[in-house]
C-alpha cells in the first residue's frame, strides 16, 4: 500500500479487530450462558431425555349446501404408523401381509422418514378396517414401534354425487410436497380437484404440534415446559355452498346413462345451484386409501368418469350461439331486428351450399331465433362480421376462463381474424369459413359452464356475475356465513337488444313452431334455445340454454347432452324438468313450499339465501 | 526450519484452518455415526483430500497471474450461475447445483471467490476511486451481478454473504461514511418493513439522522433516502405477491417461533444441544441429541451444536479461538501486503468467511435467524469445502507473496 495510507489502514485494522472480538465475545458469552448457567436445565432436558415434536392435525373444513345442509362431513379412521427407530425389521413380512401391502413399498416409505427423523411416525397406511386393527391390537407387544394414528376421512352425507364440484382428497405427492413448500410432509391429504382442491388452503386448516419429552430410548415421558410451546391446531373453515343438492342429485338421476353436463346458476348472483358432469364417480372411493386398480380403471375408462365435463369440454355450441350473433349485429347497426331474409332451405356461398333443416319462408330476427332458422344467420353473418361478432362472444364470455371458484377450468376457443390469420395465414381462409361460425359450428369451442353464464346474462339483461359454488364461510360457532366477494360486471347491450333476443328465446319455448318446446314448465313462462352440434366424431351433441321464470329469472341453465341427436328432444326435456324441479320443489307443486327441516340450521340458512337481485 | 517455515508459510492461517477442519471431520463422522449416512463422513473426507491439492495449487499459482485471470475468472463463474440456473438440480426448492456423478457442484461457492478477485482487481487500479460515483457503481455491479442470479435460485444466505464482504472491502478501500450508508440503509429498512410499520418508521426515522449526520449535499442524501424509503415500502408490495411458501419462509426467518415444525425445531434443538454440553461434553459420541439425531442433516448448518454437546465449552469455546484467529490473521494479513491488489483480496476473503462464521454460529446460538449458510471447513459439503480451501490457498500466496508490489 503507499506509504501515505499506512496509518488510515493501520485505523481501520484496529476498527475490523475490534469487530470481531467484539462478536466473539459475545458468542462466548452466550455460550457461557447457554452451557454454565443453563447446562443443568437444558441437561435435564437433554442427559436422559429430548424434545420431540408430534404434529397435531387440524379437522378439514365441512361443506354446506346452499340450504344448510351439512353434505360433506368427516369420519375418522385409523392409520398405521411405524417409528423407524423402534421398528423391528424382521417384523416386516407380517405386517405386509397384515396391511396386504408390499414389502418393499413399507421399507421404501421408513426410509424416506428415516431421512427426516428416526424418532417420528411414519405413515404406512390409511383408513385400516377393523380386521386389520385388531389383528395388529393383539399383536401389540411383539410388533414395537408400530403404532396407529386417528385421522379423519370425508364421509359424503347426501344423495347426490357432485363429484366433479366437490372434488377428492388424497394423499400428497412427493412432486406436490416440493412445489407447496414446507406446509405439507409425506402422508397429508390435499385436496386435489373440485372445490376441495380450489379452497385447499381455506378447508386445510393449519396443523399444530405438541411438544414432548421423550428418554434416550425414544420413548414419551412428559410434556415440555407444561406446554407453554405447544401450538393448536386450527380447524378449516366450513364452507358454505351456493349448491341445493336437492337439484343436484335430481339432475344427476336425469343424467344417469347419458354423457354430458347441466349447469344451473342463480342469475341473482352468479351461483352455481348444480353442476352435473356424467358419467360421474363416487368421491367416497377417494376418502381412505384409494387402491391403485380403481385409479388405473378409472383413469383408462373410455367414458373419462374423472373428467369434468361442465368445465372442460370444448365443443362446439351450435345453434344456442345464434344469440350472440343477433346482439352482434343489432348493436353494431348492421341490421334492424325487422330485417328479413327469405328461407327456402339452403344458402349458396360461392360453389358451396350451406343446409338448412326445415325451409321456414321469410322470417325476420325474432322469429329466425325462435324457429333457429340456419339461411338468416349465415346470411346474418356475413352481413356482421367476424370480429364484431367476436368482440361479443367475448362480451359474453367466450373463449375465457369465467373464474369459476373449483380448481380446473378450460377457456374454450372463440376465433377472430388475428386468430384465423395465425392458425391460417392471412390468405388460407375466406368468408367462406364464416357462415358456419354463424350458426355456433366450425373452430369454435364452448364449455357447458360457459353457457350457463351466457344463459344468465340474457335473463339478467346484460348483468355478468363471475359463476360460482361458494357462498362464503360458515362460522361454526353461529351457523352465519361470512360472504365471499365475487365480481359483477354489466354488459354495454341496448336493452331494446335485449329485448328482441329474449322474446326470440321465449317463443322458441313458448309457441308453437319453437325448437324449445319440451322444456315447457306448467305455470311458468320459460325462455331457451336449443342447439344441434355436428360433431366429426359421431352422432350430434344435444344443447339447451335457457331461463325461467322469463319474467323474474331465477335460474339459467344449460344442458349438453353429448351424441344424443337433436337438443329440443333430447337436452330441453332434462332442462324443463330441472327449471320446474328448482322452482317447484321435490313435491312439484306451486308455489315452492318450505323444505323438509332434518335439523334446525336449514331454517336459519334459508333466511341468508341472497336476496340480491338482477337489478337495472 | 521454523523460521523458514514462517517466512514462507502464514503458519497461523494454515494451522487454524486444518484443526478446524479436522474438528469438522470429528464432528460429521459422530452426527451421521448413529443415522445410517456414513457415506457422509466418507464423502467429506474425500473432498479433504481434494481440498488440500487445491490448497497447494492455490498457494503456489504464480501470483501476478492470478490477478491477470481475475476478471476473466469472474465472468466465467457467471457464465456458470447462468447455465445452473437452465440445466442445474434443484435440491430444496433451489436451483444451485450441478451433478457430477455421486458428487455435486455448487457454482455460487465458487462465485464468492472470482467476485473477490475481481472487486479487488478493479479497486486496485490507480484510476479508481470509491469516492468517485462511477467508479463506485462499477465496483457495486461487480458485486450485484452474481447476486442477482444467485437470488434467482433463490438462495437467499449466500446472497448475504455478498452483501458482507462488499461492505468489508468498501469500508477497507475508504468508501465514505455516506457510501456505506447508502449500503446498509435499503437493506436495513427492507428488514424493518418485514417486521411491520413501526420498525419500519423506526429504521427510517434513525437512518435519515444518520444520513443526515455525514453532511452529504442535501440533493445526493435526499436521493439516497427517497430510494431507502422506496425500498421498505415496496418489499411489502413484493411480499403481498409472493405465493404463500415464499412468504413463510420469511416469516420464519423473522419469528422462528412461526414455524414449530421446522426451524422454529432445529433452533430450539439446537440451543439443548449446546446447552446440555456443559462445560466438559458428554463425550465424544455420546452426544444424546447428535446421536439420535433430534436436528435433521444436522451436520451441514448445525454442524456447531456437535463440539458444543459432546466436548461443551472447552469445545465450543476452541472453535471460537480457532476461528478469531483466522479471522484476525486475515485482517493482519490485509494490512500488511505491499501490494493493494493483495490487501483487497486478503480483506475480502477474510470478510467472506467471518459472514459465515457470524451467520451461522449466532443461528446455532438462537441469536440470529435461520439463514442456511454452512460452518466454514466445519460443515458438511464439497463445495464448501474446496471454496474454502482455495480462499486459504490464496491467502497463503498473498502471505508468501506480501512483499511484492
Amino acid at each position: 500500500m503507499a506509504l501515505q495510507d499506512d496509518i488510515q489502514i493501520y485505523e481501520k485494522r484496529r476498527a475490523l479487530y475490534v469487530v470481531i472480538g467484539f462478536v466473539f465475545i459475545i458468542f462466548l458469552g452466550r455460550l457461557f450462558q447457554l452451557q454454565m448457567f443453563y447446562s443443568d436445565e437444558y441437561g435435564k432436558k437433554s442427559e436422559e431425555n429430548s424434545i420431540r415434536v408430534i404434529p397435531r392435525e387440524p379437522i378439514r373444513g365441512y361443506i354446506y349446501d346452499r340450504n344448510g345442509a351439512r353434505v360433506v362431513d368427516n369420519r375418522p379412521s385409523f392409520t398405521v404408523t411405524i417409528m423407524p427407530y423402534e421398528f423391528d425389521r424382521r417384523k416386516l413380512g407380517f405386517i405386509a401381509r397384515v396391511l396386504s401391502l408390499d414389502t418393499t413399498f413399507i421399507r421404501t416409505r421408513i426410509k424416506q422418514g428415516e431421512e427426516y427423523s428416526r424418532f417420528a411416525p411414519v405413515k404406512i397406511k390409511r383408513d385400516i378396517d377393523f380386521r386389520e386393527l385388531s389383528v395388529l391390537e393383539e399383536n401389540r407387544d411383539r410388533l414395537p414401534g408400530v403404532d396407529y394414528q386417528v385421522e379423519s376421512k370425508r364421509w359424503y352425507v347426501t344423495p347426490a354425487h357432485a363429484s366433479h364440484i366437490l372434488g377428492y382428497t388424497k394423499e400428497i405427492s412427493e412432486n406436490q410436497i416440493r412445489a407447496l413448500g414446507g406446509e405439507y410432509t409425506q402422508g397429508d391429504v390435499v385436496g386435489s380437484s373440485g372445490l376441495e382442491g380450489g379452497y385447499e388452503g381455506s378447508l386445510r386448516g393449519k396443523k399444530g404440534a405438541e411438544f414432548s419429552t421423550v428418554n434416550v430410548r425414544g420413548q414419551v415421558v412428559g410434556g415440555f415446559e407444561s406446554g407453554k410451546l405447544d401450538v393448536q391446531a386450527v380447524d378449516g373453515k366450513d364452507l358454505a355452498l351456493t349448491m341445493d343438492f336437492g337439484l343436484q342429485a335430481f339432475a344427476e338421476s336425469l343424467m344417469a346413462g347419458r354423457r354430458g353436463a347441466v349447469v344451473a346458476l342463480d342469475p341473482r348472483d352468479g351461483g352455481v345451484l348444480a353442476m352435473v358432469s356424467s358419467p360421474d364417480y363416487d368421491l367416497s372411493v377417494f376418502s381412505g386409501v384409494t387402491p391403485p386398480q380403481i385409479w388405473r380403471t378409472m383413469n383408462s375408462d373410455t367414458e373419462r368418469p374423472l373428467f369434468n365435463r361442465a368445465t372442460l369440454t370444448r365443443y362446439p355450441p351450435g345453434s344456442t350461439f345464434k344469440m350472440v350473433l343477433a346482439i352482434a349485429a343489432l348493436e353494431t347497426g348492421k341490421v334492424t331486428p325487422q330485417w328479413r331474409v327469405h328461407c327456402t332451405g339452403g344458402f349458396r356461398l360461392g360453389n358451396k351450399v350451406f343446409k338448412d333443416l326445415h325451409v321456414h319462408g321469410s322470417v325476420d330476427m325474432i322469429s329466425a331465433i325462435q324457429q333457429s332458422c340456419n339461411v338468416y344467420f349465415y346470411q346474418l353473418m356475413l352481413k356482421t362480421g367476424l370480429d364484431e361478432w367476436a368482440y361479443y362472444g367475448r362480451e359474453l364470455g367466450f373463449g375465457m376462463l369465467t373464474g369459476i371458484d373449483i380448481a380446473e377450468e378450460n377457456p374454450g376457443l372463440l376465433p377472430s381474424t388475428a386468430y384465423m390469420n395465425r392458425r391460417y395465414g392471412p390468405s388460407g381462409w375466406t368468408r367462406g369459413f364464416l357462415p358456419s361460425l354463424g350458426i355456433g359450428q366450425g373452430e369454435l369451442g364452448v364449455t357447458p359452464l360457459q353457457m350457463a353464464a351466457y344463459a344468465m346474462v340474457l335473463a339478467n339483461w346484460g348483468d355478468y356475475h363471475q359463476p360460482h359454488a361458494v357462498q362464503g364461510f360458515r362460522r361454526r360457532s353461529t351457523g352465519t356465513v361470512d360472504t365471499l366477494a365475487f365480481q359483477s360486471r354489466r354488459l354495454s347491450v341496448a336493452i331494446p337488444t335485449w329485448a328482441i333476443v329474449r322474446e326470440g328465446m321465449r317463443r322458441a319455448v313458448e309457441l308453437p313452431g319453437g325448437t324449445g318446446g319440451m322444456s315447457r314448465i306448467k305455470g311458468i313462462e320459460v325462455a331457451g334455445k336449443t342447439g344441434t352440434a355436428q360433431n366429426p366424431h359421431g352422432p350430434d351433441h344435444a344443447w339447451f340454454v335457457g331461463f325461467a321464470p322469463f319474467d323474474d329469472p331465477r335460474i339459467a341453465i344449460c344442458v349438453l347432452v353429448e351424441n344424443a341427436g337433436f337438443g329440443g328432444s333430447h337436452a330441453a326435456p332434462v332442462a324443463g324438468k330441472c327449471m320446474e324441479r328448482y322452482l317447484f320443489g321435490p313435491a312439484g307443486a306451486s308455489p315452492p313450499p318450505a323444505k323438509a327441516a332434518p335439523r334446525p340450521a336449514v331454517a336459519e340458512a334459508t333466511h341468508q339465501t341472497p336476496s340480491i337481485t338482477g337489478g337495472d | 526450519m521454523l523460521n523458514y517455515l514462517q517466512r514462507h508459510f502464514d503458519l497461523q492461517i494454515g494451522i487454524s484452518s486444518l484443526l478446524l477442519t479436522i474438528i469438522g471431520l470429528v464432528s460429521v463422522y459422530s452426527a451421521t455415526y448413529d443415522a445410517r449416512a456414513s457415506d457422509i463422513f466418507f464423502k467429506q473426507l474425500a473432498w479433504s483430500g481434494a481440498g488440500t491439492v487445491v490448497l497447494i495449487a492455490m498457494a503456489l499459482f504464480p501470483y501476478r497471474l492470478l490477478q491477470t485471470i481475475s476478471i476473466p475468472a469472474w465472468l466465467f463463474s457467471l457464465l456458470l450461475l447462468v447455465i445452473v440456473l437452465l440445466l442445474g438440480k434443484t435440491v430444496s426448492g433451489s436451483t444451485s447445483w450441478f451433478n457430477l456423478g455421486s458428487f455435486r457442484i455448487q457454482p455460487s461457492e465458487f462465485a464468492k471467490i472470482t467476485t473477490v478477485l475481481a472487486l479487488a482487481s478493479y479497486l486496485s487500479r490507480s484510476d479508481v476511486s470509491l469516492r468517485n460515483p462511477r467508479d463506485l457503481f462499477l465496483a457495486g455491479g461487480i458485486v450485484l451481478a452474481p447476486v442477482a442470479l444467485i437470488m434467482m435460485q433463490p438462495d437467499f444466505g449466500t446472497a448475504v454473504i455478498y452483501g458482507g464482504m462488499a461492505f468489508a472491502v468498501m469500508y477497507w478501500g475508504g468508501a465514505s461514511q455516506f457510501t456505506l450508508l447508502s449500503v446498509v440503509a435499503p437493506a436495513a429498512a427492507a428488514v424493518g418493513a418485514l417486521f411491520g410499520t413501526t420498525p419500519f418508521l423506526i429504521v427510517v426515522a434513525v437512518m435519515g439522522v444518520l444520513i443526515y449526520l455525514t453532511k452529504e449535499h442535501r440533493l445526493v442524501a435526499a436521493v439516497v433516502f427517497s430510494f431507502m424509503v422506496l425500498v421498505g415500502i415496496s418489499v411489502q408490495f413484493i411480499y403481498d405477491g409472493m405465493k404463500p411458501y415464499q412468504q413463510r419462509r420469511i416469516d420464519t426467518f423473522l419469528d422462528p417461533g412461526a414455524d414449530p415444525l421446522g426451524a422454529g425445531y432445529n433452533i430450539l434443538q439446537s440451543k439443548v444441544a449446546i446447552g446440555s454440553g456443559g462445560v466438559f461434553g458428554k463425550g465424544y459420541l455420546h452426544g444424546s441429541q447428535t446421536q439420535l439425531n433430534f436436528i435433521p442433516e444436522q451436520w451441514t448448518d448445525f454442524i456447531f451444536c456437535v463440539p458444543g454437546e459432546e466436548f461443551g465449552f472447552i469445545g465450543a469455546a476452541t472453535v471460537l479461538v480457532l476461528f478469531a484467529v483466522f479471522l484476525m490473521r486475515g485482517v493482519t494479513l490485509a494490512s500488511k501486503v505491499k501490494s493493494k491488489y493483495a490487501s483487497y483480496v486478503a480483506i475480502g476473503l477474510t470478510a467472506t468467511i467471518a459472514t459465515h462464521v457470524f451467520i451461522n454460529i449466532g443461528m446455532a446460538l438462537g441469536l440470529f435467524p435461520v439463514i442456511g449458510v454452512p460452518l466454514p471447513f466445519l460443515s458438511y459439503g464439497g463445495s464448501s469445502l474446496l471454496s474454502n480451501a482455495a480462499m486459504v490457498g490464496i491467502l497463503m500466496n498473498l502471505y508468501t507473496n506480501r512483499k511484492e508490489y
